[in-house]
């Protein structure tokens, strides 16, 4: 049986998405343009394929234009670093093409049940205690877009973000939920542990506690909801945010839907830009 | 009484102020320690609440300091009463001639106190602890033997802190009378605010700013760059030293969950204690350190810190281990009292209570 869409994959994205693992477990969905692998990287295999993958480096939206305007139906952008994308949005609409971030945690699929429990309980929050790790000698920018696309996918927008402190070992920022509660974000920068993020919101009598891993593994994130009658554990989701972020691109190609995706990013790069 | 006499080669143990505290975390430790300290003597100006709890131990009662330190029964003092009274109760302890002193924090309230204490100490060659409880954990004491070059390495320091209102854990651990009223403050009172991160500092953070303390080689040089309250009661605040990195967390509200973390960060290595509430005999706190790839947990262990502390009274009583140096106390204390004067500060210099203070309020 031939899979019902044909990709194309960067070498950069290729290792930077886990591209073939997470191609591999979709295998009547997803498939090489060609025969080999999913990262044939020759400009044939590019513009037969229905879906192409990039890297979210500095123009990956330009990039991503030039795919759509060559015929892919699916967009995956891995990792994408903070810029416009309101050229990006136009082409993707224009030509009914689904532009998916694979973003390291806010991808993870954990998050919209984590988005309902927090959303739930926001109007009530009393603080929100955010804390990211990354390897030492990570940039201070780049796991602050991170943590911070984390945080807000789960909390909304957030207000009068400042930057507190930061340096060479991580960073704080402050800023305010939208009933007024003070939130913390913290970034530390240590090979000690893996790679993750916490965010912890307290209620009067309770809270939500998430934490999202890296997508290096299927390692399944922790959501806990707290309350007077005791907590609840969220099912765990053996997935990483790679293969969650193939799964919802093919529901989106399915019934030629659009993501929110890039809608949701150009909020972040206006967060990221006054924080700058 | 018969059982006092039972158990005359315990050390005796007074107890100047017979609050919460007293009844849900001093009583109930020294319960557990019955081999070693008899409560002999509760000394509290209420006279019916120092009946009330001495009977509950079988102890003599008073409603005076003189009555207390003058009892032959009592071998070693622990200072309980509300903090303005504590310098000059542990000199009196001193001059008393007991064997050895444990004073609740705050120790005192300014370092000129604690530098006289200190030297009343030297001078009686009676040894002082201050129950930083934290520090006497069994937990804490497992993470010191393995933390190797961490304090010096670190540079990412955290204390977190979720609790319900003291009463729940009081609860489990005794039933307590009188317990002190409390209200609703008002939040738009810059007095308030400030009352509020003073208390939050010299109440709560100052559980953890000795282990914090111990990770700031530079701590002399702390400084307050934001200080955030959290309703109803806690606080956010990042402090940084020229090498350090502090955050302290803490929100009591109304839930059943506690969490007492403290961390610390350095490039290649972290380690995270988890510590029990306080009040409850949970056992210690858990240490656990992450080394790239690799991590190993140390505890718990069948004790907390409260139950430490006398442990450890009980041992500078009979002079099988050597005091903490005053010096170490002394410096405890100022770097609490740094954090809470930088802070208030900030908060006077910000007009715009609710906002957060300024940077570079230094300490």
């Amino acid at each position: 049986m031939s899979p019902q869409y044909t990709v194309h994959a960067t070498p950069e994205a290729r290792d930077a998405g886990a591209v073939d693992l997470a191609v591999a477990s979709l295998p009547a969905s997803f498939g090489p343009a060609e025969a080999g692998s999913a990262a044939d990287g020759s400009a044939a295999a590019g513009s037969a394929a229905d879906v192409a993958v990039l890297p979210g480096q500095p123009g990956w939206t330009a990039e991503a234009a030039r795919a759509i305007d060559g015929g892919a139906r699916g967009i995956v952008v891995v990792n994408p670093a903070p810029e416009s994308v309101s050229d990006l949005l136009e082409a993707a609409e224009t030509n009914g093409s689904a532009v998916v971030l694979d973003q390291r945690w806010a991808s993870n699929p954990a998050v919209p049940g984590a988005e309902d429990a927090v959303r739930a309980m926001a109007g009530r929050a009393a603080v929100l205690d955010s804390v990211a790790t990354a390897p030492a000698g990570t940039g201070s920018g780049e796991l602050l877009a991170d943590h911070l696309a984390a945080v807000v996918r789960l909390t909304g927008h957030l207000e009068n973000l400042r930057v507190v402190a930061s340096g060479a070992h991580g960073y704080t920022v402050s800023g305010r939920l939208a009933n007024g509660a003070p939130a913390a974000l913290q970034g530390v920068l240590s090979s000690a542990r893996p790679a993750g993020v916490s965010i912890s919101m307290l209620t009067d009598d309770g809270g939500v506690s998430v934490t999202l891993p890296d997508p290096l593994a299927a390692w399944p994130a922790t959501v806990k909801a707290t309350g007077p009658q005791g907590e609840l554990l969220l099912p765990t989701l053996y997935e990483s945010a790679h293969r969650a972020t193939w799964r919802r691109l093919k529901e989106h190609l399915d019934a030629g839907t659009s993501p929110s995706d890039l809608h949701r990013f150009a909020a972040l790069t206006a967060s990221l830009s006054a924080l700058s | 009484m018969t059982a006092n006499h039972a158990v005359e080669r315990t050390l005796g143990v007074g107890i100047l102020g017979a609050g919460p505290v007293t009844q849900a975390i001093h009583l109930p430790s020294l319960a557990r320690l019955r081999n070693l300290l008899t409560v002999r003597h509760i000394m509290d100006v209420d006279a019916a609440v120092a009946e009330s709890v001495a009977a509950r131990v079988g102890a003599t009662h008073s409603t005076s300091i003189e009555a207390l330190l003058g009892d032959p029964e009592v071998d070693v003092v622990a200072i309980c009463s509300p903090h303005q009274f504590h310098a000059e109760q542990v000199i009196a302890a001193c001059r008393a001639g007991k064997k050895a002193v444990l004073c609740e924090k705050p120790f005192v309230w300014n370092a000129e106190e604690a530098a006289e204490i200190s030297a009343v100490s030297q001078e009686t060659g009676v040894p002082i602890i201050v129950g930083a409880m934290h520090t006497f954990d069994p937990g804490w004491l497992a993470a010191e033997a393995n933390w190797g070059d961490l304090p010096e390495t670190a540079h990412t320091i955290r204390s977190s802190i979720v609790l319900p209102p003291n009463a729940r854990f009081e609860d489990f651990a005794t039933e307590i009378i009188t317990r002190p009223a409390s209200g609703t403050p008002d939040y738009t009172d810059a007095e308030v605010i400030k009352g509020m991160l003073r208390g939050g500092i010299m109440g709560l953070a100052i559980h953890d700013l000795p282990l914090v303390r111990r990770f700031t080689p530079d701590f002399a040089l702390v400084e307050v760059l934001e200080a955030r309250i959290v309703r109803p009661f806690g606080y956010i605040i990042s402090l940084r030293t020229p090498t350090r990195t502090i955050e302290l967390r803490a929100a009591m509200n109304n839930t059943w969950k506690p969490e007492w973390s403290f961390e610390a960060f350095s490039n290649d290595a972290a380690v995270r204690i988890d510590f029990t509430p306080s009040y409850v005999q949970a056992g210690s706190a858990t240490a656990t350190f992450s080394r790239a790839g690799e991590t190993t947990v140390h505890g718990p262990f069948d004790h907390n810190g409260y139950e430490g502390e006398w442990r450890e009274l009980t041992a500078l009583a009979a002079g099988a281990k050597q005091p903490p140096s005053a010096q170490n106390l002394i410096d405890d204390l100022t770097f609490a009292l740094d954090i809470a004067e930088a802070t208030v500060a900030a908060v006077d210099a910000d007009h715009n209570v609710g906002q957060p203070v300024r940077e570079g309020a230094h300490a």
